[in-house]
């Protein structure tokens, strides 16, 4: 058998070179031809270099957003799946985007002309949202004194779904017909986030999941033989599952918040890498992030010329790639 | 493309029962525009046109006593052509005329009030062409409807007619039609020979920022009445009504001039200044740089009615001030 | 008990809010011992199992080794004395035979050290040792029963040093749902650890004949309480039988088995 450092660092290069050339090459691909050189021409004027101006402004950011976005949220269905002992978790699964989508319908309903600082509050509404639902469910999974129990946290996210998924149509009785439009172009995910300060404030909080993130691969690997067999080879599993459950929701949180809830990034990076990195999830965890960021990219291209000029919302890209996956992967189990 | 459908069951507000609830005027009538536009885009999916309502047979076609309007263009054109004291009920986002603020009140396009309507035992309803299930059940209760059409001008000035027509004032809705054309052609003329400026006209977006932009394409009453205004639309090879505009369309186009167009009571300079601010963080487009950006405020801008007249000569006096 | 106890319960107590599982259970396994835990369904064997394990905490009463309670024990620490084969292992996601084998070295490695040769060398022994090694890069889904719970053994073999003294291995219902061939297959194997490795080995089951087949001492728990503890001859009784199982039985010395043989005659008058 192939040592493992070997294989971490062939997996994290091979993967590492396919987002470091998606993030390279999409910006230059769009609805608008532009040509490289041009862009970094240095010679012309900003104002008047349309190319530049292109790349720089429309294009690169959301390049980087798209990426942080895909890594968080491919990241977070990796550690979920294991956390729930389940293939088909994702991270939406434990109502952190339904927090998320009820902070953001609230703030596109009720906030009329807030802003910080020039930001939307739509963003911040979100991420408030995202927190709201993981604490309670985190608060529900844990009444019992034994501990995290991940069948009440799979119980718990489930309802939480439903009911923020009723108090969002609630709102939404109540929002007018340009505030409900709005929303629902929210809910497909978009990530034109116009320049460089939403990746920025984003950035933190996906930085902070990836440090918790960074201390589980091992754990997660234990956890799979069951919370007995773990414990008895010395995880510390609450420990863990805690870890876990946080870093996978704030990692979520922040990346609804940038982009929306962009659905099947977080099931069908974590199933894909896993046929071909294995179930390591020392190997898993790199692999998928860096797969989910060139992933996203990838989508984020073809919504953008597809129809150009027009634009697809990316969630319906990732969700027209991910039902026939899914239907494939069924088949391929038979 | 069409819109993707619009989810969630029940949503606009009811204007009957509730009273009218404490939501400003203009966003409701924002929300009617896009609602119609939404529907418009729907309805252009649809292939061959649906046939406008004619009366139920066995009807004849005379002068109807009470007449019901859910859509907010068409009362206007109702009171304009002189059949106001005829209507009976408007839609929950009418509010021009004044006299409106006297009628009933049945709903809209997303939640007529079937039963306040049957109560108001209306000889004509003016419905979206769209509200098919309305139309047939106010066919099986022997009421004539009148299917509403969303379009551009002369969509516009062949409603007049129609509603003239059909509410008995044929005579004075030809006259109001070929007026307001006239008129409409007038400020044509006034800046006509002048360079048209590239123009994006914004009809909605984020209020506190500059994301989910969306203006007029190529075709609709917003694109012809910018055109009418001596101006040159960006968008105008997209042949849809609504554009959700990106970062990376909004610089590729390059608009030397942006216009914001709102529904609503007029806003102050301080409101105003707010959101052309919201423009600064694209310096790189013409419009923002020379610091072209006007904002408009009225509901003759979403409105497509004889008020568009208004809308119009506005608009000239924001591309071509020099003009007048 | 003979021998001062490695692992010795005391007085212990466990309830499931107000269910009592446990009540007032006190024993002592000597360094080397080879203890079957018997009793009937429901009688509470896997909850002390778990208990003896450190994995569950008792509700009142300790359970100690070599005199240190188990809390007070940092879990890798424990984890390198005490091994734990649980009745069933279900796997969430495709891991091979080796990688679980490795699975059992985490307790000797620091948070990012990755396996180096020393563990690969001993994961792989620990799979000869079950018989398991020819399995060694097939998918663990794919293995019979009987050779998944082999290979779970090794797993939980692999967590002790070679060489080492004082290491405990614990198995919950090993043969609950395998076939004569693989229960056999299993006795041999727990015969054969405790022989060439010196391990000591506590086994929970409900199954008579295995557990006179493989333990030399016996603790009969019923109802949460201990009945009876000692020397499988000894302990091993038609009447220990009847007030464990409520069954009539003949218990005798089986010379071409060489151990004792139970067998049921029927219901208990």
């Amino acid at each position: 058998m192939v040592p493992l450092r070997r294989r971490l660092a062939a997996t994290v290069l091979g993967f590492g070179g396919v987002a470091v050339t998606a993030c390279l090459l999409a910006p230059l691909v769009g609805s608008t031809r532009i040509s490289l050189i041009r862009a970094l021409d240095r010679s012309a004027p900003f104002a008047d270099n349309l190319d530049a101006q292109i790349f720089f402004v429309a294009r690169l950011p959301r390049t980087l957003a798209a990426a942080l976005v895909g890594a968080a949220l491919a990241s977070a269905g990796v550690v979920l799946q294991a956390l729930l002992r389940n293939p088909l978790a994702s991270p939406f699964t434990l109502g952190v985007s339904a927090g998320a989508a009820l902070g953001a319908m609230l703030a596109i309903t009720c906030a009329g002309t807030w802003a910080v600082s020039g930001v939307s509050v739509v963003p911040l509404a979100a991420f408030a949202g995202s927190l709201g639902a993981v604490a309670i469910v985190y608060a529900l999974a844990t009444v019992k004194r034994r501990g995290l129990s991940t069948e009440v946290l799979l119980l718990a996210g489930v309802t939480l779904n439903a009911f923020f998924s009723a108090l969002i149509l609630f709102v939404q009785y109540f929002a007018d017909a340009s505030q409900t439009l709005r929303t629902v172009r929210w809910l497909m995910g978009d990530l034109d986030v116009g320049g460089y300060g939403p990746v920025l404030a984003a950035l933190p909080m996906v930085l902070l999941a990836a440090a918790g993130v960074a201390l589980l691969p091992r754990s997660l690997n234990l956890l799979s033989l069951g919370t007995e067999a773990a414990a008895a080879r010395g995880v510390n599993v609450l420990g863990a599952q805690r870890l876990a459950f946080l870093s996978a929701s704030v990692a979520t949180g922040a990346a609804v918040s940038l982009g929306g809830p962009v659905g099947f990034v977080g099931i069908i990076v974590p199933h894909l890498v896993r046929l071909l990195v294995g179930a390591d999830h020392r190997l898993v965890l790199p692999a998928a992030a860096l797969f989910g960021a060139a992933f996203l990219v990838g989508c984020d291209v073809v919504a953008r010329v597809a129809l150009a000029p027009l634009e697809l919302p990316v969630g319906i890209v990732t969700a027209i790639l991910g039902g026939p996956f899914f239907v494939w992967l069924l088949v391929r189990q038979r | 493309m069409p819109e993707p459908p619009v989810r969630g069951s029940g949503f606009g507000v009811r204007g009957s029962g509730f009273g009218v609830p404490a939501m400003n005027l203009a966003a409701r009538a924002r929300g009617v525009l896009l609602a119609a536009l939404l529907v418009s885009g729907a309805a252009a999916c649809r292939g061959a046109a649906p046939a406008r309502s004619d009366p139920a047979a066995g009807l004849p076609v005379e002068a109807p006593a009470r007449i019901v309007s859910l859509v907010p263009a068409a009362t206007e054109m109702l009171f304009a052509v002189g059949a106001g004291p005829q209507v009976v009920g408007v839609s929950s986002f009418d509010a021009w005329p004044p006299e409106v603020a006297t009628r009933a009140r049945v709903g809209a396009l997303l939640d007529p009030d079937v039963e306040r309507i049957l109560a108001l035992r209306p000889q004509l309803v003016v419905i979206y062409d769209t509200q098919e299930e309305l139309r047939q059940q106010l066919s099986r209760a022997g009421i004539a409807s009148y299917g509403f059409r969303h379009g551009g001008l002369a969509e516009v000035w062949s409603t007049v007619r129609d509603l003239g027509r059909r509410s008995g004032h044929a005579p004075a809705a030809g006259t109001l039609a070929r007026d307001l054309a006239a008129r409409i052609e007038a400020v044509s003329s006034r800046v006509a020979g002048r360079p048209r400026p590239r123009t994006l006209l914004v009809f909605g977006r984020d209020p506190a920022a500059l994301r989910s932009v969306h203006a007029s394409g190529g075709t609709g009453f917003l694109h012809e009445v910018l055109d009418a205004a001596g101006g040159e639309n960006v968008l105008a090879d997209v042949a849809r009504e609504s554009v959700a505009v990106t970062t990376e369309l909004l610089l590729a186009r390059a608009p030397a001039h942006i216009v914001e167009v709102r529904p609503g009571a007029p806003i102050g300079p301080d409101a105003a200044a707010g959101l052309r601010d919201a423009w600064r963080v694209l310096p790189a487009i013409p419009a923002v740089r020379d610091g072209r950006i006007s904002v408009l405020v009225g509901d003759e801008f979403v409105i497509p009615g004889p008020r568009l007249v208004v809308a119009v000569d506005r608009l000239a006096r924001a591309l071509h001030p020099d003009a007048f | 008990m003979p021998g001062c106890a490695l692992l010795r319960a005391a007085d212990l107590d466990f309830a499931y809010g107000d269910d009592a599982v446990l009540r007032g259970v006190g024993l002592g396994i000597g360094p080397g011992a080879l203890v079957g835990i018997l009793g009937p369904n429901g009688s509470g064997k896997t909850t002390l199992l778990r208990l003896l394990a450190g994995t569950l905490a008792p509700t009142r009463g300790r359970v100690t080794l070599d005199g240190v309670d188990l809390p007070r024990l940092p879990r890798r620490a424990l984890a390198r004395r005490l091994a734990v084969v649980p009745q069933e292992t279900h796997l969430a996601f495709e891991y091979s035979v080796l990688e679980i084998a490795l699975m059992g070295r985490y307790p000797h490695l620091g948070p990012f050290a990755l396996e180096g040769p020393a563990d690969l060398e001993l994961a792989r022994t620990a799979l000869e040792a079950t018989g398991t090694l020819p399995l060694a890069h097939r998918p663990f889904t794919t293995l019979s029963g009987g050779e998944k719970q082999r290979v779970v053994i090794a797993s939980a073999l692999a967590q002790f040093e070679p060489g080492g003294v004082g290491q405990v291995l614990l198995l919950d219902e090993p043969t609950a749902s395998l076939d004569l061939h693989y229960q056999l297959e299993v006795a041999a194997l727990l015969r054969r650890l405790h022989a060439d490795r010196g391990l000591t080995i506590v086994v929970s089951t409900h199954d008579l004949n295995f557990a006179a087949s493989v333990c030399r001492e016996l603790v009969l728990l019923r109802d949460g309480q201990v009945i009876a503890a000692g020397p499988t001859r000894e302990v091993l009784t038609p009447d220990a039988v009847r007030a464990l199982y409520g069954v009539a039985a003949d218990v005798r010395w089986h010379d071409a088995a060489g151990h004792l043989t139970v067998v049921p005659l029927g219901p208990a008058a």
